[in-house]
């Protein structure tokens, strides 16, 4: 499974993506997670299961909905408390509701 | 995790948040949604002072004579608090500017009629 994290530039993500990696392994999940800068949003969610926006970039959502709902992409707003704590359970479990649905 | 970048990330993320509500405050102005304008922009000054707050703890920690750690990372925080509030002021300036220009181009309208 592929998910794809994007902020304005990658850099506060990627610190999360570690956090969430780290819980993946724990659930021997096999999961693909990476940060990538906004302006990648339109070729990096080809091969995507689930888009996750980081909240500095949540203005963004509509132009990424209509992006990835013709792709069939799950994608939504990181919450900002569970960013701001750098719960990579929390976000993770939230990533994996979007598929859910 | 330290507890420093806690401390940084709990800035990025309010504060990060405050900006993407401004930049949502400018458009809903452009779409005539004043009310919601100003909704988004005192809603993210709320969040914004969770950020200022995180923030000036470390600066009473280090005037007390406890030594502030740097970081790149913190770093990033402090960038993204002074552009946020920066960006603040001028978009509460874009949303006066699209007041005006709904209130100027309805005048015109109504010489028209």
């Amino acid at each position: 499974m592929k998910i794809k994290l994007f902020c304005a530039a990658g850099m506060s993500t990627s610190m999360l993506v570690a956090k969430m990696q780290e819980s993946a392994k724990k659930r021997g999940l096999d999961a693909e997670i990476v940060a990538y800068p906004e302006s990648h949003l339109g070729k990096e969610t080809d091969d995507c299961d689930i888009a996750l926006l980081g909240p500095q970039v949540g203005y963004q959502l509509g132009k990424a909905k209509g992006i990835c709902e013709p792709k069939n992409v799950p994608v939504a707003v990181i919450p900002m408390q569970d960013y701001g704590m750098m719960n990579g359970e929390k976000v993770l479990d939230f990533a994996l509701n979007l598929k859910d649905k | 995790m330290d507890g420093m970048e806690l401390i940084s990330f709990k800035i990025i993320s309010a504060v990060g948040t405050a900006k993407s509500m401004y930049i949502e405050a400018i458009q809903a102005a452009k779409q005539g949604n004043f009310e919601e304008a100003d909704r988004l922009i005192e809603e993210g000054s709320n969040i914004f002072i969770e950020g200022h707050h995180a923030h000036g703890s470390l600066i009473q920690q280090e005037a007390s004579g406890e030594k502030v750690g740097f970081s790149l990372l913190l770093m990033h925080a402090e960038d993204q608090l002074m552009t946020t509030e920066t960006f603040k002021i001028v978009a509460q300036e874009f949303i006066e500017l699209y007041r005006n220009v709904k209130m100027l181009s309805k005048g015109e309208n109504r010489n028209e009629d």
